[in-house]
């Protein structure tokens, strides 16, 4: 999976996660800006990670703005800002989800 | 979670699908019926990330057993085939078609499902699905949409789009969509399938909501689409049954059973027979009774 | 639910509900040098139709952002429109945005994301997205053992480089180890960005100790800073001259080294002489301003100004005595070009 452009998903309203995914070198690193950082950081940071693992990306730099979100729109948020990155958003791959 | 025919349906409450504050919450209220948009509430920016969020949530979110429905973007659309295989794939109940006119319209819809039900090793028929009637096309082929699939679950009115096609627009008597109610609902009944009416968008206006919820209740909808989730107790009042209705309706029980008892073919109640029609409107009466708590399981009236 | 869409200021019932509804708000400048660079206004409305917040685009700029907060949670209207409008800009493919406010909203921004750039007592500089400040400061050319080095600045918009440029760099060049030549990034002059960035470059491609890079978006110029939060338009000077300063001081200069800054004496404007010193009384003492003469040929004073009227005018004898064979040679060239822009009504007279 080739990272194209910046690829953001996701809004900065309450219960919802924003994801900005663009190019890395160094592996993926996560960026994260949550209110909840202390308690679910890791937990947040394992989701993004696994979601983008599965989806096939291992460069990544991502920063993330966390409302409060479930794991589900986490990972639904994730995956649809690496597709935009990867301008693939026309064929979701749900599987990974 | 599976399409079931009939089923308490007073109330389908609209939740905008990319909005994950409201899908988390939409299971809280009590709504018979979840409908998560992924059409005219998702700008056309937002559709993939919609589509994806929806599917997450029907998988994991726990919509406290509320039916949920998801209406897909229409089929003249580039969203609408990525639409019908993720809810497939995410187990939905029901399909809902925006802007169906025909016939042909549903059996494309029911041939999607039943190819990404074979794809996904899914048993056919576990998806039901429904058709907004938007247009005077539609309104005038509501008969053979109505008939169109025995996974028919219903048909809605969709009032703000049929006014526009009218060239009108929506007034507070309603005058406007008489017609299209009344056949909608005549189709709907004539098929054996659900039938709801349209949204009431203006929250301030509780007189005119109840207004139009107990005129579309008397004109024997089953239901009412809401936009706003202060709107469900307000139609489950209007959609509650009489003290009277539900004892007659407890008396046809009896007559059932005590037919049953005495291995009698034949049900009689009050000199008349007990026919099909009587014996369905006494299972309405008393689902809806305890779906908003008017007996307690004993069957005592329990209700102002 | 509150319902985003898209407003057309161009319709003037539009434009009045807008203008109204920040008013009440307590936003009064509506000037045209305000509103004329916006792109686009997005508006959200409740469930009676009625505005209830707004929000605008200028290039990456987010402006006139304002919410009521009646009857509705703390914050998710504000929340709302921000999003609005930055997922407006992700659709442009801009993934980098700004913004300046208030110095009492600087957290409001901070809560979705935003990071502080530099904040003043009535105002705050703040961006979101990337490429940030630190890609860009990363992506700066850096020679080895920077931090024992004396590292100069000198920024300019260079519209175009004149031999009054070149001779501040020189000197700035004998005086310092490494010197960084900051050339404007921003779109607004008769010559463009790129046609500044090439000249600028060709004119001191003999100097080793120079590097000449783009201003980014971190020098904040008086042409694009929004004055439509202040409390009066004649803040606007002071502000910004502080945001520039403060950005340059606590973000840029730090991470370079940087210990010095070179300016060209002012000599003729009374503005851009009351910027000079105020830059150097907010940049000291960290930093050491070095205000140097204007430089002069044949008696007169070398500044771009003289060299866009000679444009206009076509007068090629006299461009050749300020500007460096490289400048002079595009001129020549583009003449008409330019003279075509200055027509089209390119104003030549700022700077």
């Amino acid at each position: 999976m080739e990272i194209k452009t910046t690829g953001v998903a996701g809004t900065l309203e309450s219960s919802d996660i924003q994801i900005m995914i663009s190019k890395g070198s160094n592996g993926i690193e996560i960026d994260l800006d949550s209110e909840v950082k202390k308690a679910y950081g890791d937990q947040i940071e394992k989701v993004i990670t696994d979601t983008l693992k599965k989806y096939g990306l291992d460069n990544v730099k991502v920063k993330a703005t966390d409302k409060g979100a479930l794991d589900c729109v986490i990972k639904a948020r994730t995956l649809a800002a690496a597709q935009r990155a990867t301008e693939t958003s026309d064929k979701p791959e749900l599987e990974v989800l | 979670m599976t399409y079931v025919k009939n089923r308490l349906r007073r109330t389908m409450m609209f939740v905008p699908g990319n909005n994950p504050a409201m899908i988390k919450d939409a299971g809280i209220y009590g709504a018979d019926s979840i409908m998560l948009d992924l059409e005219d509430s998702v700008s056309l920016t937002e559709k993939d990330a919609a589509r994806m969020l929806v599917y997450e949530a029907i998988k994991t979110v726990d919509f406290g057993g509320a039916e949920i429905v998801v209406r897909v973007n229409g089929q003249d659309t580039p969203f609408y085939d990525e639409d019908v295989k993720a809810m497939v794939k995410a187990g939905v109940d029901v399909i809902r078609l925006p802007k169906t006119e025909s016939a042909t319209m549903i059996q494309k819809l029911v041939k999607d499902i039943e190819h990404w039900e074979d794809e996904f090793g899914i048993e056919k028929g576990s998806i039901g699905v429904m058709a907004a009637i938007e247009s005077a096309k539609g309104v005038l082929h509501a008969p053979e949409i109505a008939e169109a699939t025995p996974l028919m679950m219903g048909l809605a009115v969709s009032g703000e789009d049929y006014t526009a096609d009218m060239h009108t627009h929506r007034y507070p008597d309603g005058r406007e969509l008489e017609f299209a109610r009344n056949m909608v609902l005549q189709a709907a009944r004539a098929a054996d399938v659900y039938a709801f009416d349209t949204v009431f968008s203006n929250m301030k206006d509780t007189e005119g909501f109840y207004r139009e919820t107990n005129y579309i209740h008397e004109l024997g909808y089953d239901g009412k689409s809401l936009v706003n989730p202060r709107q469900i107790a307000m139609v489950n009042k209007v959609f509650n049954p009489t003290k009277e209705e539900i004892e007659n309706a407890q008396a046809v029980q009896n007559a059932i059973r005590e037919a049953k008892a005495k291995g009698s073919g034949v049900i009689s109640m009050n000199g008349k027979m007990v026919d099909k029609p009587v014996v369905e409107k006494a299972n309405r009466v008393l689902e809806t009774a305890k779906a908003s708590n008017l007996i307690d399981e004993e069957g005592n009236y329990i209700g102002e | 639910m509150d319902k985003v869409v898209d407003l057309y200021l161009s319709q003037p019932t539009t434009r009045k509900k807008w203008k109204e509804f920040l008013e009440k708000l307590g936003l009064h400048d509506f000037s045209d040098r305000e509103i004329d660079v916006i792109d686009h206004t997005l508006g959200l409305i409740d469930e009676d139709g009625k505005l209830v917040g707004t929000g605008s685009i200028a290039g990456n700029v987010l402006k006139y952002i304002g919410v009521c907060n009646e009857d509705a949670t703390s914050g998710a209207r504000f929340n709302k429109i921000v999003t609005a409008l930055q997922q407006y800009l992700f659709n442009e493919g801009k993934f980098h945005s700004f913004v300046f406010t208030k110095e009492k909203y600087s957290s409001s921004f901070q809560h979705l994301s935003f990071s502080e750039l530099a904040h003043t007592e009535q105002a705050a500089f703040l961006e979101s997205g990337n490429p940030n400040v630190d890609d860009y400061l990363n992506s700066l050319p850096q020679i080895p053992n920077q931090d024992n080095k004396k590292i100069a600045a000198i920024v300019m918009n260079a519209n175009p480089f004149t031999l009054g440029h070149r001779h501040l760099v020189e000197m700035a060049s004998q005086e310092n180890d490494l010197i960084y030549v900051f050339v404007v990034a921003t779109d607004l002059s008769l010559f463009k960005t790129k046609e500044r960035m090439m000249l600028v470059q060709e004119g001191l491609s003999d100097l080793k100790n120079v590097k000449v890079v783009s201003g980014g978006d971190y020098m904040v110029s008086s042409a694009t800073f929004p004055a439509y939060f202040l409390q009066s338009p004649k803040d606007l000077i002071d502000t910004q001259t502080e945001i520039d300063a403060r950005v340059f001081k606590n973000i840029i200069a730090p991470k370079l080294n940087i210990t010095r800054r070179y300016l060209g004496k002012e000599p003729i404007s009374i503005t851009t002489h009351y910027y000079n010193v105020s830059l150097a009384h907010e940049l000291g003492p960290d930093i050491e301003v070095i205000i140097t003469p204007r430089y002069q040929v044949e008696g007169q004073l070398v500044t771009a100004t003289q060299v866009r009227k000679d444009i206009k005018e076509g007068n090629l004898t006299e461009i050749a005595k300020f500007v460096p064979k490289t400048t002079y040679d595009y001129i020549n060239d583009n003449l008409l070009k330019l003279q075509d822009r200055i027509k089209k009504g390119m104003k030549i007279d700022g700077n």
